[in-house]
């Protein structure tokens, strides 16, 4: 259930996000709303289920990028990974710390993409990127409390 | 054996779901592989929504314009009711001159040759991912676009078809880092490759002799050598000229002239036909 909602709230934020940047002008920076999904999932959801969703919020971001080469799914699937090995090692649940994860993995997930593409990009443009993907993650909050609202917590060596 | 690997079967599952894009990624370069079913079927979602989706904003804004437009709406009708008048005048002499001519290339034996038709798209969407400047058209095989045809508009080159699914087409702009295209600079025919910086940067021109005269402001035109673009098309201005003490090329930067960031509609023109391309190169050499 968590698989299929999380993957459909997924598409239709990119969805949203291709028509708001073609109306904003391209310029504009983008935000990671996948991030913020997959981080959802590393800190929230089953290790299976968490790992296949985020494979497939990743495999929909390279589908939607117009030239999927497999890269955007691998940074989904490493986000999770390093986000579920975090979330053992520091509480991730309150709306701050889960702020906080989506903010350091927005910056890893941009970082890694611009090695792997050769892109030059500004840091402002990271920033205003980081910036916004936290915002979206704060308004995204409600909704996926309401998606998992459980207070369990991955325990250690939950990874494995 | 079994129970090995019954014990650590999520970790060999989650592992598998990392390394496959991976091996994916480093074994499909950049140009990304050719959709698959799947790919077809969640396209066949996410287009029509975006398409939907971006009539019904576009719609909006239009209609919001179209109320403040009313403010003077009436002295604006009385000065294009007086410009209409003159126009018909001057399309009733052009059409004339056309007649003219039409006769004249009759009598001197003249080979026509019609150009294939271009196809006129909307833009749907821009890609979610700051890596790859792409957008996303509602033409597709239907309607005769295929992959490595060049997308146009009146201003110039805008990119090139990168992939076509169903009804749509995806556009790589030329601002990508993965589109490189033939330019010449117009006044000098000065030869190099206009390749993308990303972002909304200039373009940046590169294998120019540094000997090559080249100013700020030249004109860049396609060279129809790249096997895309047919020969003529605007790019850009050129900007930024500089020539270091060492190397053998300039380096420049090529100011788009059509306004990538502002994109509504576009035109998907015939792809440069390998025999004109190769001509071109026959005279090159």
């Amino acid at each position: 259930m968590k698989f299929l909602t999380t993957v459909a709230i997924a598409l239709l934020l990119l969805v949203l996000e291709s028509v708001a940047v073609k109306r904003l002008g391209l310029s504009v920076s983008r935000i990671d709303v996948t991030v913020v999904l997959v981080v959802f999932l590393a800190v929230r959801a089953e290790r299976l289920e968490g790992g296949f969703a985020s494979f497939a919020i990743g495999y929909l971001l390279d589908l939607m990028s117009g030239r999927p080469t497999g890269l955007y799914v691998f940074l989904a699937m490493l986000v999770f990974l390093l986000g579920r090995l975090a979330s053992m090692l520091v509480e991730a649940r309150s709306a701050g710390t889960f702020l906080l994860f989506v903010a350091g993995a927005d910056l890893g997930h941009s970082l890694l993409a611009l090695f792997f593409t050769w892109t030059p990009i500004s840091p402002w443009g990271i920033a205003g990127q980081l910036l916004l993907s936290t915002l979206a993650a704060l308004m995204l909050w409600p909704l996926l409390r309401r998606i998992d609202p459980g207070t369990d917590r991955p325990q250690a060596g939950a990874l494995l | 054996m079994l129970s090995l690997l019954k014990r650590y079967r999520d970790l060999l599952v989650l592992g598998g779901l990392l390394v496959y894009p991976f091996v994916t990624f480093l074994t499909s370069g950049h140009r990304g592989r050719p959709p698959h079913l799947l790919d077809r079927l969640v396209l066949a979602v996410a287009s029509p929504l975006e398409g939907a989706l971006s009539w019904a904003v576009d719609g909006l804004v239009v209609g919001a314009r179209r109320y403040l437009y009313l403010v003077g709406a009436e002295e604006a009708y009385r000065s294009c009711l007086l410009e209409k008048a003159e126009a018909r005048a001057e399309l009733n002499s052009m059409r004339e001159l056309a007649a003219e001519n039409e006769r004249l290339k009759r009598l001197l034996g003249y080979a026509e040759h019609t150009p294939a038709e271009e196809i006129p798209a909307r833009i749907v969407g821009v890609n979610p991912a700051h890596n790859f400047l792409s957008v996303r058209l509602n033409r597709g095989e239907a309607d005769g676009v295929r992959a490595g045809m060049p997308v146009l508009t009146a201003e110039g080159v805008v990119g090139h078809v990168q992939r076509v699914v169903g009804s749509y087409a995806d556009v790589v702009l030329a601002t990508d880092p993965a589109s490189k295209l033939g330019v010449l600079v117009q006044r000098t025919r000065a030869r190099g490759t206009a390749t993308g910086a990303g972002g909304a940067k200039p373009l940046l021109l590169e294998n120019v002799l540094r000997s090559e005269d080249v100013e700020e402001g030249d004109l860049v035109i396609t060279a129809g050598t790249d096997g895309i673009f047919p020969k003529g098309l605007v790019v850009g201005r050129v900007t930024a000229v500089q020539r270091n003490a060492a190397g053998m090329f300039l380096h420049a930067g090529v100011l788009p002239s059509v306004e990538l960031w502002r994109l509504e509609e576009v035109l998907v023109a015939p792809a440069a036909s390998p025999q004109s391309v190769a001509a071109e190169q026959e005279a090159r050499r």
